[in-house]
Formats: structure tokens, sequence, C-alpha cells
């Protein structure tokens, strides 16, 4: 085929309602509220920005350090440093309206009850087009995973935010569970609109000169290559069993490895790590995604969905 | 600005005793960089090590597109970059962070550094020299990394060796100590080993001279979105910096030394 007469491929998706022109996203906490990456490329270039997870009350994090770097990997026990949900709303949303690209907010708490004041806080907030809801991080005591581990405690959760807002609600499930498939399922049926597959994977690093571990916190979450293949089988056994979107993330850093995830099930893709290690990495990779579609004459990205099972 | 340059031209890369001196071509960041920014280098063409490695700017050269870093192989990911030759390519992204200020004329400036912390004091003498008088104090275990000091700042400097083969014998703050003696400068600019910096600033807040510091962190993404790199606020104060975006320069009151 002689590509230079092949129409542009149509890379856009709808998640939970919301539309995307790539699928493509920032992965929640490794952006900012928008704000960092300006200078390499314009938000209009991204499927949707997901900004750092939002609790009710403003937290300072954990303490130093926070990060080690391990093989193709990243540990990180941030600890949901965030300002606050009332000062998000007031001084890092506005900036974000008219970007050009869906805003995100992903929000954590302590209780239920945190939750639904978050998520009617922004269910008010104009600019914002959909929540992501963080039953997941591994590196606060009280930071959702005690709802996210276990399939009635998730599914009440996700129905009390659903009976909070009209907001298009996404829920990030952990990996760090016996049967990921369970815990999916309950939340799709207490009114999940999509899925984020998945957070870092629980793990540690010990320094062998001071006998201790390495991060303050003990254990981190491990995201970057080195968790890809995980990441990939739980959008692979999830999505055949959902009938609502999946996004898939987890060591995405070129366009292949997104593709991979979309074959698997994924109906779009989120950046993390990838993001930090090259700052043009969600816009390369979405580029990635287009040439492969002129080159193997596949119309509608949408086409590949899950196409690694369904074929 | 920041600039991501994937495949910045290698110009030199010189071994000097201790370290090693890397020059490549990214003229928007030469044009760009103060003194105390950092760039941040891919060291992996894959993905091991991960993360990028931030290096102070030691010398930007705007008329030849020019950027210099001056760095000791610690880990994997510098000991990978010892490898690049002329024509190769590296991967840059920046100039990222906060820099010194600058913005001081016609006062007595003292530069302490030590290790390879010199590189950016050695940016800041330049930028400084015409304007202020400059003292360099300049501290190490041996005369190796010293010397290629002396080769890149011609400013008046006073050194210290551990094993006293360049200067005097002991620590650059022992010289540090009796210079204030006899003189009283308008301000410190720091950069070098944690015990140091925290010496520095004691005989900064005992005479009440403001001081600056640039601090070293592990970093992930170099531009504030991480959170990895935070810094103690210092006197109980709540909250957490980020050395790569509120820093690598601090005022000493802004953190824990």
């Amino acid at each position: 085929m002689n590509t230079s007469f092949a129409k542009e491929p149509d890379l856009g998706v709808e998640i939970a309602g919301i539309k995307m022109k790539n699928p493509v996203m920032t992965a929640s906490g490794t952006f900012g509220f928008g704000e960092l990456y300006t200078d390499f490329f314009p938000l209009d270039q991204l499927g949707a920005v997901v900004v750092k997870g939002v609790t009710r009350e403003a937290r300072a994090g954990n303490p130093p350090p926070r990060l080690v770097e391990t093989p193709s990997g990243l540990l990180n026990a941030i600890g949901l440093e965030n300002p606050g949900v009332d000062k998000v709303i007031a001084e890092y949303l506005p900036p974000l309206a008219g970007c050009g690209a869906p805003v995100i907010v992903n929000i954590a708490g302590n209780t239920a009850e945190d939750y639904c004041y978050v998520a009617e806080k922004l269910s008010e907030c104009p600019v914002v087009s959909g929540l992501e809801i963080n039953i997941s991080c591994p590196n606060v005591k009280a930071g959702g995973l005690a709802f996210g581990s276990r399939a009635d405690l998730a599914s009440d959760v996700v129905r009390q935010i659903r009976a909070a807002t009209a907001l298009p609600l996404i829920v990030k499930l952990s990996p760090n569970v016996t049967d990921i498939v369970e815990i999916a399922l309950a939340v799709e049926e207490a009114g999940a609109d999509a899925l984020t597959l998945v957070n870092t994977l629980l793990g540690m690093a010990i320094d062998i000169k001071k006998r201790k571990p390495r991060l303050a916190n003990i254990t981190g979450g491990l995201s970057g290559p080195a968790m890809k293949p995980v990441a990939l089988r739980m959008v692979w056994q999830v999505s055949q069993q959902v009938k609502i979107p999946v996004i898939g993330l987890g060591g995405i850093v070129t366009a292949a490895d997104a593709l991979e995830f979309i074959m698997a099930g994924a109906s779009a893709v989120a950046i993390g790590t990838g993001q930090f290690i090259n700052p043009c990495c969600c816009v390369e990779v979405a580029e990635g995604l287009n040439a492969y579609c002129l080159t193997h004459g596949i119309k509608r990205i949408s086409d590949l969905i899950g196409v690694a099972w369904k074929e | 600005m920041k600039y991501h340059i994937p495949r910045a031209p290698v110009r030199a890369q010189i071994k000097t005793r201790e370290a090693y001196l890397l020059t490549f071509e990214a003229p928007e960041i030469a044009q760009e960089a103060k003194p105390g920014q950092f760039v941040h280098i891919k060291t992996a063409k894959g993905s091991d090590p991960l993360l990028r490695r931030p290096l102070s700017i030691c010398r930007a050269l705007p008329a030849e597109g020019l950027v210099v870093v001056w760095y000791q192989a610690v880990g994997r990911g510098t000991a990978l970059m010892t490898e690049l030759m002329a024509w190769d390519e590296v991967d840059v992204v920046g100039p990222l962070g906060r820099g010194f200020d600058t913005e001081i004329a016609g006062e007595k400036v003292y530069l302490i550094g030590g290790g390879v912390g010199l590189a950016p004091l050695i940016f800041l003498g330049q930028k400084l020299a015409g304007a202020n008088e400059i003292t360099l104090f300049g501290g190490a275990k041996n005369a190796g990394l010293l010397e290629t000091a002396q080769d890149l700042s011609a400013l008046p400097a006073f050194w210290a060796t551990e094993d006293g083969s360049l200067g005097h014998r002991g620590l650059v703050t022992e010289l540090l100590k009796q210079s204030l003696e006899k003189e009283k400068p308008a301000r410190f600019y720091s950069c070098g080993p944690h015990g140091m910096l925290a010496e520095v600033a004691r005989l900064a807040r005992a005479q009440n001279i403001p001081l600056q510091v640039s601090l070293e962190s592990a970093m992930a993404c170099g531009v504030g979105a991480c959170l990895g790199c935070s810094c103690d606020k210092g006197s109980g104060r709540e909250g957490y910096l980020k050395v790569c975006k509120d820093g690598p320069v601090f005022w000493d009151t802004e953190v824990n030394l």
C-alpha cells in the first residue's frame, strides 16, 4: 500500500463517556496537575490528562528517601502528597480549563465518606470530565488499599461514590491481590464506568551497607518496564470478563508496549514512569500508534482492542 | 524553558584524575542555563539503569552551543556515561531546577566547594566574577579533582586536601574559618558533601552571612512531577521541598542542613 495516499487512522476512543482523540493518557501521580511538561508538548496532544491523587485534607507525604531505582524499574513511596481538594479546586484545576484534553482527577481517602466528600466537591468543577478512584495506593495506611484488596469493601466504596456524583467513575485497581477479576467484577457491578489496571506492585529494596530498607517507608510501589508483564496479564484476564472499558498501564515506554496492552484488551493506556524517562513519551507513543495503524492498514485503533483474545 | 535533546552530539569526553569532563552540543541549553541548574542525562540506551542522572552544569558556552558537565563515576549510570566518546550522541533534558541567585554586585563573595561539588561553583564564578570580588575554597580527598578545578577556573582560590597532596592538609572549612577571622564576605555559595555543607552553614549563621547551597538527591523526573526528591524544610516546618524544582539551590534558611 502506498501510505502517502492512506487516510489518517482514527485514534479516537471513548472511555466512560469521555471522548479522547487518542488512547494515550497520563498516569496519576506522574504528571502533576498538567503544568510541568508544557515546555515539552501541549496538553491537547494527549487523550486525557489524569492529575495527581487528591484527598480531602492536604498531605505532606512520606519522609525521604522516597525513591529507589531497581532493574528496569522504580520503587516509590511518595505517600499521596497533595495540597488537598479545596486548594486543588481553587488553584490547580482552573489553569486546565480549555487545555484541549479531558481532565480526569484521581481521588483517594481514608474512609468512604472522604471519597464521597472529594467526589462531590469535584463534581461542581466544570473542568473535570471524570474521576479516577484510587483504591490501590500501596504507600499509605489510609490510601484506599484497604478498600482495594477486598471485593466486598471495594464494591461498597464504589457504590457510595456512585451515589455521590454523576461524573464518570474510573476505578484504579491494585495488582497486589489474589484474584483481580473478582474485584473488577465487584466494582463493575457497583457502578464503575471503567477500570484502570494496574497500580504499582508492592516491593522493597535493602541497602546492604546499612543493612536497612532503602525506602523510609520500608515498602514501595514498583513501576516501569519491570512490571509490564504482570500488568499486561491482568488486563488480559480482566478485559475478557468485564463489559466496561479497561485502561492499561504498567511499564509502557514505547508504542509497541501500548499496542500490547491494547491487543490484550485495553481501550486506552496510561503512561507514568515512561514520562520520567522521556518527557515526550506520551506524544511519541501516540505518534507511534498512528504510524503502526498506517503501516498495517488499521482504520481505527479501536479495532485492535482485545484482538489477542478475540481472534 | 526546558528542552529535551534526544541526540545531543558529544564533542569531547576527557578523563581527568578522579573524574570526567563531558562536553556536548546543546545550543538551547547553553543559551539559557543559569549557574546552579542541572541537566538530566539518560545513561543507558535501554531501560537499565532506568532513570536519568542529574548533573550540575559546570560550564555553558552559548557562542559555541556547548555544555560541560564534570562528574565522577559513582554508580552504574555514571559508569556507562564514561564510555561516551566524541560524535556519540547523548540524550539530555535541561536546563532544570532553580539556579543560584546572581543578583549581587560590588561585593566580596566566597564560593566553597567539595569534590565535584565545585562544578556548579565554577559556572557561578564565571558569571559573578566581573562584578564581585570572589574567593574560591576547594576541598577534596586528594589533589586529583582540585587540579581539574584549577584548570577550569582562574578565580583566586584556597585549596585543601585530606592527604595534603595539594594546599592545606585537612578540611576546606578550616581554611574558611581562618579567612573569616580576617574579613567578612557578603555572601557564601556552597556545594559538596553534606558534612561540609553543615559546617559551612554553621559558620555562615555564626556571622549572619547569607548562604546558598546546592543540594544533591536521587531523582526520577527532574521536573517536579514524581515528588520523589523531597527534602526536609528544617526548623520543624511541615512538608517537603523538591530538590529538582524548588532547588537544587536553596537558601540555608529554607532547608535542614
